[in-house]
């Protein structure tokens, strides 16, 4: 099932793969017609291969506490200073890249898949519709973040805690998206027209609907991935998030809190990779909606 | 009208009782033993067994769910675990800070946002648009506790020009201290929902401006203000008041984050604080009631409708 979505990380990478034709004009020719595809795509190709290669970017041990070294400013050793345990800020952010993009990308897949399906289902069987709507309505009147808190509160912090309790909050947005498809692809005529010919409705629902919900799901899974994104590194900094102990960029920011005024730089470092990353998914899912779904950019 | 409006109420209260279910879960699920915390260390078995039994903590989900709705209703919210203060009487200390806050940020987006996304409109396609655009996107993408540590990196530490962090109470007599606490902490709130406002205004408005009576009212000699502000803005209306209900969530949970940044003590630092200590009563008040006045802002903006579009009659 998850291969057939386009996956945010995927489709970071399409304007890489254009290279490789070996035809320069077509490249130019892309970026000029979709410039936000583009850019968005470049910056993120670049966020991915900076998580990836983290290893060899120059980074020490992310964890490495040196106390007789806190604090510093940024300098030519320490390009981003450290923090007070004397961890390098660049390290940490840079590994703190692996934790946000492993949320985003994650729930991004979770609450399309469980989205949709809970969408099909609702948008097919008549008698669920109802209840299960009203169920989306609820958890929909209860502030994402709040949600997010409610649920973390219950656990104990982890990663995987992490991206089930925003999962949770993000599977109404496509659960209503993809029944709102559903239920006006039902009154196209040919669909009344297979089912009239007596096609099952297993057969309806992959050969006509699915298809025509993957462009506007691909363009929520993207701006989901982003939004999660945020609500780990907000999560993370009121101390509602991921363990104190992984570098993420919530928790760097979040130990940069009680010092901001006088070291600013532990928390600028952080929101600027943050906002960066978060910006460059969201200019992607523009293009992608401009792209994929002509309908859907008029609207917005 | 008025069948209308009771509709709407009624189909209000499934939605409530889904939440009120949710979050009553919460507290169900939580881990730890309220009987065990109150008999304390020195109790044996039987004597947390006596006080399950006494708090009714041993009967069923379904009738505990109504007990506590009762008790909701009546205005019960439970106590704090850790400091033994109703949970109700905690929230209504805290509540002023919150509410300035909100209603603060509301006004400032919706006198910022509108404008702007009716200038777009109207400069469709210039580098006016574009800038309000990029605007737009830039301030979805960055948290709001950014945009506040910037805002009063520049604006309180290096300009001076506000106080760094803290509330003032509000007065009649002297608003001035209340306001100057509370510039800073709504512009960070509203960056995000002036963008989300602004995009629908502009996406709207741009609906309507090519419209037939649009084109008439040029025709007729009716010049661009009126034009802009008299027909196109009220037909514009329902979607952007829409939104506006809708991007209250994040209005929400944005303004639990700002008061955490600048020191507000509102009901957003009373839950912060509540998840530092695991207290569930106040987490699960303060989620409740923070989900009913969404809820509420959202009936309300239903009701709204048939004064912007009096077509509305469902």
């Amino acid at each position: 099932m998850s291969s057939t979505i386009l996956d945010p990380a995927i489709a970071a990478e399409l304007p890489d793969v254009l290279p490789a034709r070996k035809q320069r004009g077509k490249v130019a020719m892309f970026a000029y017609r979709h410039p936000s595809i583009f850019a968005g795509g470049l910056l993120v190709s670049l966020v991915v291969a900076s998580a990836v290669f983290a290893p060899l970017l120059g980074t020490v041990d992310p964890t490495a506490l040196a106390p007789a070294k806190r604090l510093r400013v940024p300098s030519e050793i320490y390009w981003f200073g450290t923090d007070m345990l004397g961890r390098d800020i660049y390290s940490r952010v840079l590994y703190g890249t692996r934790v946000s993009l492993q949320v985003g990308v994650m729930v991004a897949l979770f609450a399309s898949v469980i989205g949709m399906f809970i969408g099909l289902t609702s948008g097919f069987i008549r008698v669920l519709d109802t209840v299960v709507m009203r169920v989306m309505d609820g958890l929909m009147s209860i502030p994402g973040i709040l949600l997010a808190i409610a649920l973390m509160a219950l656990t104990r912090g982890s990663v995987g805690n992490v991206i089930i309790a925003i999962t949770i909050t993000e599977i109404p947005r496509v659960a209503r998206l993809v029944r709102g498809v559903v239920l006006s692809l039902r009154e196209q005529p040919y669909v009344e027209a297979a089912v009239a010919a007596g096609t099952r409705v297993p057969k309806i629902i992959w050969k006509h609907i699915l298809p025509n919900t993957l462009a506007p799901i691909t363009v929520q899974a993207t701006f989901i991935c982003a939004s999660a994104m945020i609500t780990e590194a907000t999560l993370s900094f009121i101390g509602a998030g991921t363990p104190p102990t992984i570098p993420s960029w919530g928790n760097i920011m979040a130990e940069g809190r009680a010092l901001w005024q006088v070291k600013p730089f532990i928390v600028l470092f952080p929101a600027m990779f943050l906002s960066i990353t978060v910006l460059s998914i969201n200019l992607l899912g523009d293009g992608l909606r401009d792209a994929l779904d002509p309908r859907m950019a008029k609207k917005i | 009208m008025f069948a209308y409006i009771i509709r709407r109420v009624i189909a209000t209260i499934p939605v409530v009782a889904i939440v009120a279910l949710f979050i009553f879960s919460l507290l169900y699920f939580a881990p730890g033993d309220p009987a065990a915390i109150i008999a304390g260390d020195q109790a044996t078995p039987a004597d947390v067994e006596r006080i399950r039994a006494s708090l009714g903590l041993d009967r069923p989900f379904v009738v505990r769910f109504f007990e506590w709705s009762w008790q909701v209703v009546q205005g019960n919210l439970g106590v704090s675990i850790f400091t033994n203060l109703p949970v109700s009487k905690m929230i209504a200390q805290r509540i002023e800070p919150s509410l300035s806050l909100m209603l603060l940020t509301l006004t400032f987006a919706i006198s910022v946002a509108v404008p702007l996304g009716v200038l777009a409109a109207w400069k469709h396609g210039t580098w006016i648009d574009r800038l309000v655009m990029m605007f737009a996107v830039f301030f979805f993408s960055v948290p709001v506790f950014v945009v506040g540590y910037l805002l009063a990196y520049t604006f309180a530490l290096q300009l001076d020009w506000f106080p760094v962090q803290g509330y003032t109470p509000f007065s009649i007599s002297d608003p001035w201290p209340w306001l100057r606490n509370l510039v800073l902490p709504a512009a960070a709130l509203g960056g995000a929902f002036v963008a989300l406002i602004a995009r629908i205004t502009r996406a709207t408005m741009l609906e309507v401006l090519s419209q037939d009576y649009i084109r008439t009212a040029r025709a007729k000699g009716v010049s661009q203000r009126p034009i802009l502000f008299m027909h196109a803005l009220k037909n514009a209306a329902v979607p952007i008041v829409t939104i506006i209900g809708i991007g209250f969530a994040g209005l929400i949970g944005g303004a639990v984050v700002t008061e955490s940044v600048f020191a507000i003590p509102g009901v957003g630092r009373l839950v912060v604080d509540a998840i530092l200590r695991r207290d569930y009563p106040i987490i699960q008040g303060v989620v409740l009631m923070l989900s009913f006045t969404y809820v509420l802002v959202n009936l309300c903006v239903d009701l709204l409708y048939t004064l912007f579009d009096p077509r509305i009659r469902y």
